[in-house]
């Protein structure tokens, strides 16, 4: 008995110095919530993209930094005059993880097959009209209307392209991946990990201090998060509470990474129900928010006053877009005019259950608005029961104010501008039920140009967005800004607001 | 009423419940309002997409036609897809139903071990210091709040100590220079089976704090039962006679009087165990433990209602089948039981 014993410790002792001596060089990304649910590089619309950056590639990417892009599956690419004309010189040699080689058909056959499964962020492609096959490496686009295709390719969603051969649904779903990424995947248990190993035939090469294998892991407490981070046992993590990362502030250990984000706080007006059907009390509504106690009390500052719909950092926004103060003179000024000097109303705030910046926004502006008379009701709901009562049938049946985030499907202002405020057959996300023909037109024209003069653009998105200001069919509230939680080992890491959460581990190692 | 036909009659009866909570909770995840097609399309859906999915889900059908397909499936051992994570169901809850097991074993192991001695010592001192002690530690392991004290040791034993882990079931890296083959789904038994003694030692460090944070419940309610019960037992006039006729004590406790005394305990403790299928989420989120109650809490967040019903099931059978294992046992050893 005493030997067993004896040889199990041994065993022990000596597997442990073992896997002392041999630790991979390996980074660990803790996430809130589960990272892989669809796996379809075409359907794809959600955490996933954290994951399939690392595994799958687009044409190009995008830096909004210098708004400039970089080339990844394409070497070069140019555009026609009109603007109606793309095409892209594929890189050479470039290998899927399947083995196959990077083709022009197989990057037709990847976006036409994302097109034609019309799931996600798919439609981002409605302006391509045909995709032609010019030789083994090079693909034109032929668009319908002069759009920035570049803009376009170089998505965080619905722009990847794989492997034809391996691009069955199913296939993906049970957890595998045809790219052409750094990583594809080791193993994956859903609920717990997803790891991530490099691929050896990567077209950059494996020359440096890159990691050989990231893990993706799920830890939803974020108390937990921070501790693993603090401990070591984490490199990465986003979603932190302000709270959290305040207390993180300090540690030398720990480095907090704070970038401009392309997401929107936005409070939409329902213009199509009493007494906000009225733009008067609408002005007065936007007045009243406060805005700086928002910033300072709900985001610590990691957050500015929005201008405008379109994000600070995003082409588009502008400093000649008015800006709404708090200022409860002149929120009464207008509820006066409106026939409403002592308020005696009551609104209904729609939010998403669960988001505490949110609710306490609604908290702060509820304070604020009893000053004035108006009894605001808040109401935390899950999203789907949210959306489900902004698409009642009747407009009166619906909320007055509908409070949620917004982010780009690709990084466009156009976005922010059509799905809330351009005019709908059906409500999707226009939960201002709001219609100006010409605020339609300008931001259709505007979109038309985006493609080939964009000053042009910009001057027709400033116009529209000082209509909206005008007739207030809502308001945001404010820009968010990303606060990332890393190790400070890990260097390398940019934070790039165009492709979200996103961590390109390729571009990252870890010094000691 | 002999044996054969108690049983017969409470494995109908067992049926007839499992059926009941079928339609309750097929009833109850329906009528919330709440859109498993927009959750299914994913964010930012077309009407489009949406309408297909509606179709794809079978949601145009009327409720009585969903539950008939569902149930159809359900006894052939097709669970349905879940909402949220697009994976079958069954599979959903096999992959994490072992995490969930082993630590709800080891809880309970834990509770059994420290809680029925601290229980048999309170009712043997009743009155005494030991007593007190007892009850305290009865009340307070049902009364705190098991996330609470999770955190606390967190905080303490991995965080400034640095003696255990902080979270998850087992270091990933370690899982990954000595990987596991997977046997049983319990990284314990698995590596034990396979030699990988560093994974053993990992996740057995790696359950200490999830298993201890889990176990004050039903520690507090062993200590609890096991006193109570005894105290009980002990006031019986068989009791009384075997000290007159000057038995030890330790065999009056241990032979005659714990006999008797155990059966509540062991009920009390099946019934805990049930529970802590679904139960454990805020202990599970705390230490990043990949098990059912996690899934569980997940799926009632966004109404995953194939997940809520899979789930739901699961601990159903499980409640019903240990409460009959219980009383076929009480109904061999006790014939009165058998002719109610």
């Amino acid at each position: 008995m005493r030997r067993v014993f004896l040889l199990m410790l041994f065993g022990v002792v000596t597997f442990g110095l073992w896997s002392l001596g041999a630790q991979p060089n390996v980074a660990v990304y803790v996430y809130n919530s589960e990272v892989m649910i669809f796996w379809d590089p075409s359907d794809t619309y959600s955490n996933e993209i954290i994951a399939m950056n690392n595994m799958y590639e687009q044409l190009i990417r995008y830096d909004p930094f210098t708004d400039s892009f970089q080339p990844v599956l394409a070497e070069s690419y140019e555009k026609s005059a009109d603007g109606l004309t793309w095409t892209f010189y594929l890189r050479k040699g470039v290998k899927f993880h399947t083995g196959n080689e990077l083709t022009a058909e197989a990057v037709k056959f990847s976006i036409e097959r994302t097109i034609e499964r019309g799931m996600g962020a798919s439609y981002i492609w409605a302006p391509v009209e045909e995709i032609e096959v010019v030789d083994r490496y090079t693909v034109r686009f032929h668009l319908k209307y002069p759009a920035p295709l570049d803009l376009i390719a170089s998505g965080a969603y619905a722009a990847f392209v794989f492997d034809p051969e391996y691009s069955d649904h199913e296939w993906f779903a049970a957890g595998h991946d045809s790219g052409t990424g750094p990583y594809t995947v080791e193993a994956w248990k859903p609920g717990d990990y997803l790891i991530l190993k490099r691929f050896d035939d990567y077209w950059r090469g494996w020359e440096g201090n890159h990691f050989d294998k990231v893990i993706f892991k799920v830890v939803p407490e974020p108390s937990t998060r921070r501790l693993m981070l603090e401990a070591g046992t984490a490199d990465y993590t986003n979603m932190l509470p302000i709270t959290e990362i305040e207390a993180l502030k300090d540690n030398p250990e720990v480095e907090i990474v704070t970038t401009p984000s392309f997401q929107n706080l936005l409070a939409l007006f329902n213009t199509r129900k009493p007494p906000l059907d009225n733009v008067l009390v609408r002005r007065a509504l936007a007045y009243t928010i406060p805005y700086q106690d928002i910033i300072d009390g709900v985001r610590f500052g990691y957050a500015r006053q929005s201008r405008g719909v379109v994000p600070y950092g995003l082409w588009g926004y502008s400093d000649r877009v008015k800006q709404y103060t708090y200022s409860l003179e002149a929120a009464r000024f207008y509820l006066a005019q409106a026939g409403y000097p002592k308020g005696g109303f009551k609104l209904l705030l729609t939010h998403v259950a669960g988001d505490e910046d949110e609710r306490r926004v609604a908290e702060l502006w509820k304070s604020t608005l009893a000053k004035l008379g108006i009894e605001l009701e808040i109401r935390g709901m899950p999203w789907e029961a949210q959306v489900e009562l902004g698409q009642a049938p009747d407009p009166t049946k619906r909320q007055d104010i509908f409070l949620f985030y917004w982010w780009p499907d690709y990084p466009h202002p156009h976005s922010f501008l059509r799905e809330m405020f351009g005019t709908r057959d059906e409500i999707l996300f226009n939960f201002t039920y709001y219609s100006n023909p010409l605020f339609d037109e300008l931001i259709a024209r505007a979109e038309e140009l985006a493609g080939i003069d964009r000053a042009e653009a910009i001057n027709l998105y400033v116009e529209a967005q000082n209509i909206l200001m005008e007739e207030a069919p809502g308001v945001a509230i404010y820009d968010l800004k990303y606060a990332r939680a890393k190790r400070t080992s890990l260097k390398g890491y940019v934070d790039n607001p165009a492709y979200p959460h996103v961590v390109f581990w390729y571009e990252c190692w870890r010094e000691e | 009423m002999g044996i054969y036909v108690y049983v017969t009659r409470r494995l109908l009866l067992s049926l007839v419940v499992l059926f009941g909570v079928s339609i309750l909770t097929f009833l109850l995840t329906r009528v919330v309002p709440s859109r498993p097609e927009i959750l299914w399309v994913g964010p930012r859906a077309t009407a489009e997409q949406i309408a297909k999915a509606r179709e794809i889900l079978g949601l145009d059908k009327p409720l009585y036609q969903q539950y008939l397909m569902y149930i159809g499936a359900f006894v052939r051992g097709d669970w349905g897809i879940s909402i949220r994570t697009k994976q079958p169901v069954l599979r959903d809850i096999a992959s994490r139903l072992p995490a969930s097991l082993e630590l709800i074993l080891v809880s309970m192991f834990l509770a059994v071990l420290f809680g029925l001695p601290l229980g048999i010592l309170s009712a043997a001192k009743a009155g005494t210091v030991l007593d007190h002690l007892g009850r305290l530690v009865s009340v307070a392991g049902v009364a705190l709040p098991a996330f609470w004290l999770g955190m606390i040791l967190q905080l303490v034993f991995a965080k400034e100590l640095k003696l255990l882990p902080l979270a998850e079931r087992v270091d990933t890296i370690t899982l990954l220079l000595h990987p596991v083959k997977h046997i049983t789904g319990f990284y314990l038994i698995d590596s034990l089976l396979s030699g990988n003694f560093v994974v053993f030692v990992d996740a057995l460090k790696h359950l200490v704090l999830p298993a201890v944070t889990l176990s004050t419940y039903p520690l507090g309610l062993t200590v609890r039962m096991a006193r109570a019960t005894l105290l009980e037992v002990l006031g019986e006039d068989y009791i009384r006679t075997a000290r007159a006729y000057g038995l030890r004590e330790a065999k009056v406790l241990g032979k005659y009087a714990l006999k008797n005394a155990l059966g509540p305990v062991i009920t009390v403790l099946a019934l805990t165990f049930a529970y802590s299928l679904a139960a454990t989420f805020l202990v599970e989120s705390v230490f990043a433990w990949p098990g059912l109650g996690r899934y569980a809490s997940e799926a009632i967040m966004v109404v995953d209602y194939p997940a809520i019903m899979g789930i739901t099931m699961l601990v159903a059978f499980t409640y019903v089948a240990l409460n009959l294992i219980v009383d076929v046992m009480l109904a061999v050893l006790d014939p009165r039981v058998r002719l109610e």
